[in-house]
């Protein structure tokens, strides 16, 4: 009896599953108002863990490496005195780009997005993905789409939002996809997260034209072709870029900018690109 | 009901480890994994019905957790809730030989899964690179951690099961 009833049980569950997968495949956000539902319970505990924990494996980092840090403390001053001086010398070049721009007529604004600050609170502890959580949401201006940089350089997309977190896939995920450019030559290229080249912390650049002119340590950066990221945001430096087999499209290495190993605050961009219609090619897959 | 609701205390506690400490400790490469190893370990002992719910549960937590298909986590869990509860008939308590293979074969299954659905389907070929880099240490890991887990797990049942009797009894 009691077998034939969890075999019915399982069947039932079973249909209801595959239903929910082919429901929420092709229509995004049904599951939305749950998912925000459980994460006010779910993210002041992720958040609360997340803080002892941090605060106990700080507390243990900080006491190894005070030896190290006196002597680098030196080093650091030299460096500030170094770059007071570069700073110095960098400002004067500024006034004189914004005086330019001006004469241009150049848009400024793609250098000044708004951005918050968030706190990753959780990360996805299987190796498959490469995604992780922030504890700032909907509530905090956060929309789905937008980008998640760090340290300088793109870390990913924000996949999915609730009132007090939001899910961000990070560009080395395997399924991440982002249109970007070379900063000197301006050649389109994709960046591509591959789970193979994971550990070297790197990831693919793909499909640069033949006669593309993208060299080792170009900058490359997120493209203003790209429907979802935001132009002119860093991502990395490209690496031994070939020519690929049927000799059409060069492809290459990127090492990100970013420190995905360390990754405990992120700025979001909020705001998301209007571009008026979708482009397809990018961004497929979830 | 008090047994339904310290279980399930310990499903969000073993998630939120899981999402919020493991990451953070730098020298694990990989980590076990917690929700898998509490599911199986769940079936084995309470049977095919029990272990299909628990996992049921267990497949909500890591499906709103991750965005994509809902549903996609819930389907292999409650299938491995279901399919260890049949070899609850084996189950002996203290031995700990059984649960250390099923973990294996678990593990195999739910990585397997997600390279099909998540890898294979998108054209990544390279099968053998995975194994060894991804679905290795994690078992690795899992098996090791099961060692501890499932005696805690059959220790906490133990005791729950006791106090319901004892109850029951008073009542009666």
């Amino acid at each position: 009896m009691e077998t034939k009833r969890s075999k019915y049980l399982l069947t039932g569950l079973t249909v209801i599953c595959i239903l929910l997968i082919g429901i929420t495949s092709i229509k995004d956000g049904v599951m939305e108002p749950l998912r925000t539902g459980v994460g006010y319970f779910l993210v002041p505990l992720q958040t609360g863990v997340n803080t002892v924990g941090n605060g106990i494996y700080t507390g243990l980092r900080d006491y190894s490496q005070l030896k190290t840090a006196l002597e680098e403390n030196e080093k650091l001053k030299e460096q500030v005195a170094q770059l007071t001086e570069e700073n110095n010398r960098l400002q004067s070049g500024q006034f004189e780009l914004s005086r330019l721009r001006e004469l241009y007529q150049l848009d400024q604004d793609y250098m000044e997005y708004e951005k918050i600050g968030a706190r990753i609170i959780a990360k996805d502890s299987g190796d498959w993905f490469q995604v992780f959580r922030v504890n700032k949401g909907s509530a905090d201006g956060v929309e789905v789409d937008n980008n998640v940089i760090a340290g300088g350089g793109l870390v990913g997309i924000v996949t999915d939002v609730g009132a007090n977190y939001a899910t961000v896939r990070s560009i080395i995920d395997d399924s991440s996809r982002v249109s970007a450019m070379a900063m000197q030559s301006g050649d389109n290229c994709i960046v591509a997260g591959d789970l193979t080249m994971f550990e070297e912390g790197r990831l693919r650049i793909t499909n640069i034209t033949k006669d593309g002119d993208v060299k080792e340590g170009d900058p490359i950066l997120t493209s203003n072709i790209s429907s979802k990221f935001m132009p002119g945001i860093l991502i990395g430096y490209a690496a031994d870029i070939t020519v690929d087999p049927e000799r059409l499209t060069k492809s290459g290495y990127l090492i990100p900018v970013a420190d995905f190993d360390h990754l405990q605050e992120v700025l979001i961009i909020t705001g998301t690109k209007n571009t008026g219609d979708e482009e397809a090619g990018e961004e497929a897959g979830t | 009901m008090k047994r339904i609701l310290i279980n399930l205390l310990l499903m969000v506690l073993a998630f939120t480890i899981q999402t919020c400490i493991f990451p953070m400790i730098p020298f694990l490469s990989a980590s076990p994994n917690l929700l898998l190893i509490l599911t199986f370990s769940f079936g084995f002992i309470h049977g095919s019905q029990a272990g299909m719910l628990y996992g049921l549960f267990a497949g909500l937590l890591s499906d709103l957790f991750y965005s994509g298909p809902f549903g996609f986590y819930m389907l292999i869990f409650i299938y491995i809730g279901y399919i260890n509860g049949i070899c609850t008939k084996y189950y002996y308590e203290d031995y700990i030989t059984l649960p250390l293979i099923l973990c294996v074969a678990n593990e195999l299954v739910y990585n397997l899964y997600m390279y099909v659905f998540r890898f294979l389907i998108r054209g990544k070929l390279d099968l053998f690179y995975y194994f060894r880099t991804i679905m290795v240490p994690e078992i690795i890991f899992s098996v090791v951690t099961t060692l501890f887990i499932y005696r805690l797990f059959l220790f906490t049942s133990r005791r729950l099961e006791e106090m319901e009797k004892r109850r029951d009894t008073t009542i009666v």
